[in-house]
């Protein structure tokens, strides 16, 4: 993508490369152990521009949280270069820091025994915000995450939802203008999902703040997100809008009849071979049809495809 | 730099409280595992007292030598504990990628990492160290304030030493028991007479386990001071200190984080 002004993220040619030793027996192994190179990234590139919000999907061991990882300044590289807000993650650390925030969904930066509140008084001390902006700040993400009654209760009596609610909040204390997101419904039941998902976009929209959010549940890039990059073994084998990615990999039609009988029928068709006008012929000098419903696949088996033609 | 330190004292403060809150969510608990901490220690020391009863001397020193090693030794692995004993987790944080919760806040990350554990059990080891101090026979304003001096720098030693082999998990995997032994056995060692240790052990125990720093040169500098055992203490302090630090550096950049389910 080309570069522009306003891109708040560059990633140019980013490898990250991981050692792993060779299980090995005998005492040979012992004092010279074997070792095996593993791509997590390998030369991927992408501008984000401010206020975007970017899913960033793979499957699992695609490098979608080693990627993060870089650009949220835990891991270094093995090569390749990245700015996040003009910094160079790895050797900015603590001046990116205040600019981003980070939600891992499999870690807490909450205090487990303690009421979230003082969780959240430890983090303002951390980034140094003043008592007055942080009660301000406090209590604008309280209303807007509705966890005003969650305030006085230890982390460990939350239940997973209202702890990401919590996590998220944590992360946003100290007004980051890019938002990482790994994985922030990961466990999560449905109704919880559908409302981290609309909190996250809602305080994005109002801030301005950036995403990029890795997760496998589809319904998280569509519902949130409006661009998406795809990787897999990692490399970049998409990147586009949501609605581009649709209309470039949508050949199937899903057509469901209803018949007389109550008999629900699904059909597949391959628009590259039959158009679904005739489809729709075939089926109704077929059956006695009282409804007919023509979908595009679901955003998975999209996904699913471009991983498979990968 | 000033305001700068003011702002890390009072979040230094706020994490102690924080580690206070969790240790006092139940009372009694608490108080047993001090008071239990406090007996631990005793009985340890009353084996020191049998022997010296019996032998008179070891290489010169007697059970006041003896008392000024425990007050020193357990002062300082009480700070260490207290206030530092993050380092000692590391290999844990290492393993499990929770050390990714210590690099994205703008704090300096190995501060960070050694204040986040704290054991509130070793408050019993400032009583020790208080009591065997006053049990000393060598009790005065000058060797009380040189008593604090030596055990912050053994106190140094001790989470430097720690640290250092925490830093064994940026190489290795499942290295928190090797961790564990090793430096349980530079406690060991820092708890024996210091005069038993003469010539090439002197050497091991001031360079590869420098528990030498805790029973060597403490005892000697609040018995018969000297500029030049507090300046050998100071310099190997602090020196194990910087070296540590250095060692925690280079394993960062080895870092490759981890994914393991869990919680703070």
């Amino acid at each position: 993508m080309e570069k522009k002004m306003t891109d708040i993220i560059e990633v140019n040619q980013l490898v990250k490369k991981f050692k792993l030793r060779k299980k090995s027996t005998g005492i040979k192994g012992l004092f010279r152990p074997e070792y095996r190179n593993i791509t997590a990234v390998n030369k991927i590139s992408f501008n984000i521009r401010k206020g975007e919000r970017v899913a960033f999907i793979g499957p699992n061991g695609a490098g979608k949280s080693t990627t993060i990882k870089m650009l949220s300044s835990i891991l270094y590289p093995t090569s390749g270069i990245a700015r996040v807000k003009g910094l160079i993650p790895w050797e900015n650390r603590a001046a990116l820091s205040y600019h981003i925030g980070t939600v891992f969904g499999q870690r807490s930066q909450l205090w487990y025994h303690l009421p979230v509140q003082d969780s959240f008084a430890l983090l303002a001390r951390i980034y140094n915000i003043n008592d007055i902006a942080f009660k301000r700040r406090l209590a604008g993400l309280v209303k807007l995450f509705e966890i005003r009654d969650l305030l006085p209760h230890p982390t460990r009596s939350l239940s997973l939802g209202q702890r990401m609610r919590c996590e998220i909040v944590a992360s946003l204390l100290h007004k980051p203008q890019i938002l990482f997101l790994d994985e922030p419904t990961i466990g999560l039941d449905v109704t919880a999902k559908e409302i981290i998902r609309n909190l996250i976009k809602k305080q994005a929209l109002e801030e301005d703040t950036t995403l990029l959010l890795t997760s496998h549940d589809t319904d998280d890039m569509e519902k949130v997100c409006e661009r998406v990059i795809i990787i897999n073994k990692g490399r970049l084998i998409f990147d586009d809008s949501i609605a581009a990615l649709k209309k470039s990999y949508l050949s199937k039609k899903y057509i469901e009849v209803t018949t007389d009988s109550g008999e629900k029928i699904r059909h597949v068709v391959n628009t590259g071979q039959k158009p679904v006008k005739q489809a729709l012929d075939e089926l109704i000098r077929q059956y006695h049809i009282t409804d007919i419903t023509v979908e595009n696949p679901p955003m998975e088996e999209i996904i699913k495809e471009i991983y498979n033609r990968d | 730099m000033g305001a700068k330190f003011v702002s890390f004292c009072r979040l230094f403060l706020l994490i102690q409280k924080n580690h206070a809150k969790t240790a006092f969510l139940s009372k009694s608990d608490a108080f047993v595992n001090v008071l239990m901490m406090v007996v631990n220690n005793f009985s340890f020391i009353f084996m020191w007292w049998v022997i010296f009863e019996n032998k008179g001397s070891i290489n010169g020193w007697s059970f006041g030598e003896m008392a000024l090693l425990f007050a020193v030794m357990n002062n300082a692995f009480a700070f260490f504990a207290l206030f530092a004993r993050g380092s000692q987790t590391l290999p844990e944080y290492i393993g499990n990628g929770s050390l990714d919760n210590f690099l994205t806040t703008p704090r300096n990350t190995l501060f960070m990492i050694s204040v986040s554990e704290s054991t509130v059990a070793n408050w019993g080891d400032f009583i020790t160290g208080f009591a065997m101090f006053f049990l000393s026979g060598y009790v005065s304003w000058n060797s009380f304030l040189l008593m604090l001096l030596s055990s912050f720098c053994a106190a140094i030693v001790t989470y430097a030493f720690r640290l250092m082999v925490s830093c064994l998990a940026f190489w290795a995997e499942d290295t928190q028991r090797l961790g564990d032994n090793i430096f349980m056995a530079f406690l060991t060692f820092a708890g024996q007479p210091a005069s038993i240790f003469t010539g090439w052990y002197k050497i091991l125990f001031l360079t590869v386990i420098p528990s030498g720093f805790i029973s060597l040169y403490p005892v000697e500098i609040i018995k018969n001071f000297s500029w030049s055992a507090l300046g050998w203490l100071l310099l190997g302090s602090f020196g194990f200190l910087f070296l540590s630090i250095k060692v925690f550096k280079f394993g960062l950049r080895r870092y490759t984080s981890g994914n393991r389910f869990g919680i703070r």
